[in-house]
C-alpha cells in the first residue's frame, strides 16, 4: 500500500505518543486490538480549550498518522463536540481508502470519548 | 523510451532496501544473464526450435535439449520427463487441470493442503466451480502434514493429490516419498508437486521421491522469469497402473509432446538450465552459509521478546524464516520497515485492506499474529551485514510501534 506525504510523516515520526494524568485530564478510547484497531486519547484541559493531548493506537498507518496529527493540532484549541477535523477532511488530508472509514470512525469515537465529558470541565 | 538507452528512472542500489524477499524471486545469476544474452545476440541461435528443416532450427533445438538435460540432471529425472512451462504457476495448472481432464470418467475427486500456494489452491476452486470435490487437508501446528492424513482422505475416485515440497511462506519440508507410497498403494491417485521452492535449498529426487508430476520455476534459483517445467514421470508403478497421463490445455504445434503448445523461448531455457546446474554446484555450501545466516536472524529476532516463529524450525529449509510480531499491527510495521527492509508480508493485500495470511491462519495463529508474520526470504546476494541491518531496523520499528500501542503484546 502506498501512502501519502502526510500521513508517511505523521506515522515515521509521530509525536504525542503516550497518556497523561492529573487534574483535567480526560480520557477516552474506542475499537479493540483484538479487531485490529483500538485508540485512545488523552486530553487536558485548562480553561475550555486543550492544554496538551496524548495518544496511544494500536492500528495501520493511517490510524496512527490520524490520532498523532489530532493529538498535535488539538492544543491550544476549544474542546469541542466533534473532531477538530471531520472525518471527511481527514480521509482527504490522509488520501484514507474508503474501505478504511470505519477506522477513522474508530479514531473519532475515541476522541469524542475524551472530548465530550470535558466540555462541562471548568477548571 | 529511447531503446539505446538504459532506463535510469530506478532508484539507485544505495538507496534501496536490503533484499530478504529471495523466496519472492532471486535477482538473475550474471553468468545466467550472460548466458541469455549471448543466445539473443547470437547469430545462429534465433533460430525457431522446432524448425527442424534448417541448421538454425538445429542449433536453437540442441541449446533446448542441452537446457532440458541441465535441469533434468539437477532434480533427478529424465530429461524427456521435462516439459517446459511459463513457471511453476503454468506448470501447477497444466497439472492439476490436465489429469483432472484425462482422468475425469474415472473419478473427481481431489487431495491437497490448505496451505498450498495459490497456484494450487485456485485451480482447485475452478474445478470445485466444475462439480469437482477437493478434500483440503489442515496441517499441524508447525505446517507439517501427516502422510496418514493423505490416507484417510483417499477416496476410489480421487485421482489426484497436489501437495508441495516446501512451503513457500513458512519453508517447511513435506514427507513427498511417504504420501508418494500412499497414492502409488492407492493406485487411482497421481501425486503431484509444487517444487518451486525446493530447488539449490534442499536435496530433490523426482525419481526417488516417486512423484508423478512436478513444478519448477526458474526465477526462484536466480534464472529468469517466465519460464518454468512440469516434470511428467515417464516411469510406471509397481501396482501396473503405468504412468501418469494428462490431457493439454493450449493446442497449436505439438510442441512438448503436445502438452503444451507454443514456440520455445530458447533464452529462457537456456538460462533455466544453466541456473539449475549453478544451483546444484552450489547447493550444500550455500545451505550451510545461509543456515548460520538464518539463525543470527534469528537469535537476533527473537531478542526482541513476543515474537513467534511460523513453521517446523527442525524440518525447514534454511532460507525462509517466517515470524509473527505481537503487539504489532501488520500493515504498519509493514510499512514501517519498507524503507529499510524488503521483505514479504503474511497479508494479501488485493485491496486497502490485508488479509491475514491464510497459511498462518492454517497453522492456528490469530488473525492479529496472522496479519504481522514476517517471511524473510534469504538467498545467495545476503550477508550477516544486511542480517544485522534487519535486526536493527526491526527491533527498532517493533519498539516503536509497541510504544505507540501502549500495552501488553496481544497474541
Amino acid at each position: 500500500m502506498n501512502y501519502n506525504e502526510f500521513t508517511r510523516r505523521y506515522f515515521e515520526a509521530a509525536a504525542n505518543v503516550g497518556e497523561l494524568t492529573g487534574a483535567g485530564v480526560f480520557r477516552g478510547a474506542a475499537g479493540t486490538r483484538g479487531q485490529g484497531t483500538w485508540v485512545q486519547f488523552d486530553l487536558q484541559i485548562k480553561a475550555g480549550a486543550v492544554s496538551a493531548a496524548r495518544f496511544l493506537a494500536f492500528g495501520c498507518p493511517h490510524t496512527i498518522a490520524v490520532s498523532a496529527w489530532l493529538a498535535e493540532s488539538a492544543v491550544g484549541r476549544a474542546v469541542g463536540p466533534r473532531l477538530p477535523e471531520g472525518v471527511q477532511e481527514l480521509r482527504d488530508r490522509f488520501a484514507v481508502p474508503i474501505e478504511k472509514t470505519g477506522r477513522l470512525l474508530i479514531v473519532e469515537d475515541a476522541w469524542l470519548a475524551a472530548a465530550l465529558p470535558a466540555l462541562e470541565y471548568r477548571g | 523510451m529511447n531503446i539505446a538507452q538504459p532506463n535510469t528512472a530506478q532508484p539507485n542500489t544505495a538507496q534501496m532496501p536490503v533484499y530478504l524477499d529471495h523466496a519472492a524471486t532471486t535477482p538473475v545469476d550474471a553468468r545466467v544473464a550472460l548466458a541469455m544474452a549471448e543466445v539473443l545476440r547470437s547469430e545462429t541461435a534465433y533460430g525457431n526450435p522446432a524448425s527442424t528443416s534448417h541448421d538454425y532450427g538445429d542449433v536453437a533445438a540442441a541449446l533446448v535439449e542441452s537446457a532440458r538435460g541441465q535441469v533434468a540432471a539437477a532434480v533427478g529425472a529424465g530429461a524427456a520427463e521435462v516439459i517446459w512451462t511459463s513457471g511453476a504457476t503454468e506448470a501447477n495448472n497444466l497439472a492439476i487441470f490436465g489429469v483432472s481432464r484425462y482422468y475425469r470418467d474415472r473419478g473427481r475427486h481431489i487431495v491437497t493442503v490448505r496451505t498450498e500456494h495459490k497456484a494450487v489452491l485456485d485451480p482447485c476452486r475452478e474445478l470445485e466451480r466444475r462439480g469437482w470435490e477437493v478434500s483440503y487437508l489442515v496441517p499441524d501446528q508447525e505446517g507439517l502434514l501427516d502422510p496418514e492424513q493423505v490416507a484417510a482422505a483417499l477416496r476410489p475416485d480421487t485421482v489426484l493429490v497436489s501437495l508441495m515440497h516446501v512451503n513457500n511462506e513458512i519453508g517447511v519440508v513435506q514427507n513427498i516419498a511417504a504420501v508418494a507410497a500412499i497414492c502409488a498403494r492407492h493406485g487411482g491417485a497421481w501425486l503431484h508437486v509444487d517444487a518451486a521452492q525446493s530447488v539449490g535449498k534442499c536435496p530433490i529426487d523426482f525419481a526417488s521421491l516417486g512423484a508423478d508430476l512436478m513444478s519448477l520455476s526458474a526465477h526462484k534459483v536466480y534464472g529468469p522469469k517466465g519460464v518454468g517445467a512440469l516434470l511428467v514421470s515417464r516411469r510406471g508403478d509397481a501396482g501396473g497402473r503405468g504412468r501418469v497421463q494428462l490431457a493439454a490445455l493450449q493446442f497449436g504445434g505439438g510442441q512438448e509432446r503436445s502438452l503444451r503448445a507454443g514456440t520455445l523461448a530458447t533464452h529462457q531455457i537456456v538460462g533455466m538450465g544453466l541456473a539449475f546446474e549453478l544451483a546444484m554446484t552450489l547447493s550444500s555450501v550455500e545451505t550451510a552459509r545461509v543456515a548460520q545466516l538464518q539463525q543470527r536472524l534469528w537469535r537476533g529476532l527473537a531478542a526482541l521478546g513476543g515474537v513467534l516463529r511460523n513453521g517446523s524450525a527442525t524440518r525447514s529449509v534454511p532460507h525462509l524464516l517466517n515470524v509473527s510480531f505481537a503487539g504489532v499491527e501488520g500493515e504498519s510495521l509493514l510499512a514501517a520497515i519498507r524503507p529499510y527492509v524488503a521483505v514479504s508480508t503474511g497479508s494479501a493485500c488485493t485491496s486497502a485492506l490485508a488479509e491475514p495470511s491464510y497459511v498462518l491462519r492454517a497453522l492456528g495463529r490469530s488473525e492479529r499474529l496472522s496479519e504481522s508474520g514476517l517471511r524473510f526470504g534469504l538467498g545467495r546476494t545476503t550477508t550477516e551485514g544486511d542480517i544485522d541491518t534487519a535486526v536493527a531496523v526491526l527491533t527498532r520499528e517493533v519498539g516503536r510501534l509497541r510504544h505507540i500501542a501502549g500495552a501488553t503484546p496481544v497474541t
